[in-house]
């Protein structure tokens, strides 16, 4: 069964078009990844999901429903959670205490706070950090926080926003890691990435946006070798 | 994390002690007293906008001169009624009016964000003294008389001190139960990411309207006090910029999105103004100044963040 369905989405600012007409499913417990240079609507792609920016065209389901047009809390609310590339943490309050907001709040219905924080941290590697202020993290600690918050809404689809940008290999594992657990507690997972060993490694599927298109849908080798998807990050021979 | 048993006990400790303080106090310090629980509870009420959702209003005293009007407005309507009853008349009136006006302008203000919002905020206070003053309805620039509501036989500079009292502590309860719930939790984040919080399911517009409308019908219940306390008001009275820009200065003397915060700021400034500089009438404005500013400089976080950076280092 599908969670994520796109259909005929387009998002036009102004003039220009930012994604055309892209359509497509996300099965359920899988991870996928949307892959592109950069520019091609990634972003936009989850600012949409994620009710942040309303489609010009198209509509979105989330577990059969429509959710095109909800406010994101309410998007939040059904079951779908972002980590943001650029770590948005709550400064001013700690590990715990950001993780806690996720857990306060996200999917609805019944929860045990104090458990699905403690959970989100352990399942992000960061309880060791619980009492440290947000702003004292490294920029890898932060993206932890980020996912550990997102974990923590209880949501059965993680959008991941380049969460290996930055980070040096070790860190890279780490988060690969981290990524792989969410995934066995049950949860759907789309990153957006540009480091492609991680992506060939810990993706099923590969997505492959090009200047607001759809170009290439399939496993990560395939799509790979795929001469329009190289031609989309390295030019063709006949162009150059 | 479980200090708040003592802290309650404390609380309570500090609540007998002030409701005493008629009983041993000068008239003078009587005066002072009054001064300095209206400025904690105006404070605090404004510190659940202003302080846990990081909505700063440059505004309040318009919900103090509404609730004031308001009041005075209804309850002159109903002279007939017992002493007794005027009081809670007037309060009750004048939390229907702060609400109603709130949630009216809550849509459309609370788009606004930092400097904005403070300043739409500010028009909102000068635009209903304008309404107060030019609309002979409201009875503002001639002036409106309040009932005597103190009880025979008890000072009324005693009575209002201890209205005060109850008023701030109402205030400091609703608070403390905003600031320990999921709501404010939610009004937190609000003040530290808006879009963040959003993204993780918090109903963030919903939220701030209810910490507005709170805010300004406590605001408003406060004014009603204070109404009565000086028995007669005209616009002026009540619509005072320099109420607008204390009530910022409580919370950041205090400690902003602390619970203490204005109590301790407001404790603190009318201490400063009144007690210390009361002599001084010509110097005391500019000596005021000085002092926030020497203040604001030296600790960022106000008096609260200057106990907790000590108790850190």
């Amino acid at each position: 069964m599908s969670v994520l369905e796109v259909r005929g989405v387009s998002k036009n600012f102004r003039g220009l078009a930012a994604i055309s007409d892209v359509s497509f499913a996300i099965a359920e417990g899988s991870i996928t990844s949307i892959i592109g240079p950069n520019g091609a609507g990634k972003s936009t792609m989850f600012n949409l999901i994620t009710g942040y920016l309303p489609p010009t065209a198209g509509e979105i389901r989330f577990k059969e429903k429509r959710i095109t047009g909800l406010p994101t809390n309410r998007i939040a609310e059904l079951g779908v959670a972002r980590a943001f590339q650029i770590a948005r943490p709550f400064r001013d309050l700690s590990v715990f205490e950001n993780v806690r907001i996720g857990a306060l709040f996200g999917k609805a219905g019944a929860r045990d706070v104090a458990v699905t924080t403690r959970r989100a941290m352990e399942l992000a590697s960061i309880a060791h950090l619980a009492e440290q202020p947000a702003a004292a993290l490294t920029v890898g600690q932060l993206r932890h926080l980020e996912v550990a918050r997102a974990i923590a809404t209880r949501a059965d689809l993680l959008l991941a926003d380049e969460p290996c940008a930055g980070l040096n290999p070790t860190e890279t594992a780490a988060m690969i890691d981290v990524l792989r657990q969410v995934r066995k507690n049950g949860v759907t997972v789309v990153l957006v990435e540009h480091d492609m060993p991680s992506v060939m490694e810990v993706s099923d599927r590969l997505l492959v946006l090009d200047a607001g298109r759809l170009i290439g849908d399939g496993p990560p080798q395939a799509v790979a070798n795929d001469p329009k998807v190289i031609a989309a990050y390295l030019g063709t021979p006949d162009a150059a | 994390m479980n200090r708040t048993p003592a802290l309650i006990a404390l609380v309570i400790a500090a609540a007998v002690l002030l409701a005493a303080g008629p009983m041993v106090l000068p008239p003078f310090y009587v005066r002072v007293g009054q001064l300095m629980l209206y400025s904690a509870g105006l404070g605090l009420a404004w510190g659940i906008l202003g302080g846990f959702a990081g909505y700063a209003s440059f505004g309040h005293a318009a919900f103090i001169g509404v609730g004031a009007f308001i009041a005075g407005l209804v309850e002159n309507q109903f002279s007939t009624l017992p002493t007794a009853l005027l009081l809670p008349v007037g309060l009750l009136a004048a939390a229907a009016a702060c609400a109603i006006l709130s949630a009216l302008i809550a849509y459309p203000i609370l788009r606004l964000r930092g400097t904005f919002f403070a300043i739409a905020m500010l028009g909102v206070s000068h635009v209903c003294a304008e309404v107060t003053n030019n609309i002979d309805f409201f009875q503002g620039s001639m002036g409106l008389n309040f009932p005597p509501i103190a009880p025979a036989g008890m000072d009324p500079a005693n009575f209002f001190y201890e209205l005060y009292l109850a008023g701030a502590l109402l205030i400091l309860l609703t608070a403390w139960q905003i600031k320990r719930s999921r709501f404010g939790a939610g009004l937190l984040s609000i003040r530290e990411d808006e879009d963040t919080a959003r993204m993780l399911g918090v109903p963030t517009e919903r939220y701030k309207r209810t910490a507005f409308v709170i805010s300004a019908v406590l605001t408003g219940l406060m004014g009603v006090i204070y109404a009565h306390s000086l028995g007669y008001i005209t616009t002026d009275s009540v619509y005072r910029d320099d109420t607008n820009l204390s009530l910022i200065v409580y919370s950041l003397l205090g400690g902003m999105g602390t619970l203490f915060g204005p109590v301790i700021g407001a404790f603190l400034l009318v201490f400063i103004t009144q007690v210390i500089l009361g002599r001084l009438l010509d110097f005391h404005l500019f000596a005021t100044g000085l002092l926030l500013v020497l203040l604001i400089l030296a600790a960022p976080g106000g008096v609260s963040g200057l106990l907790k950076r000590r108790k850190t280092a």
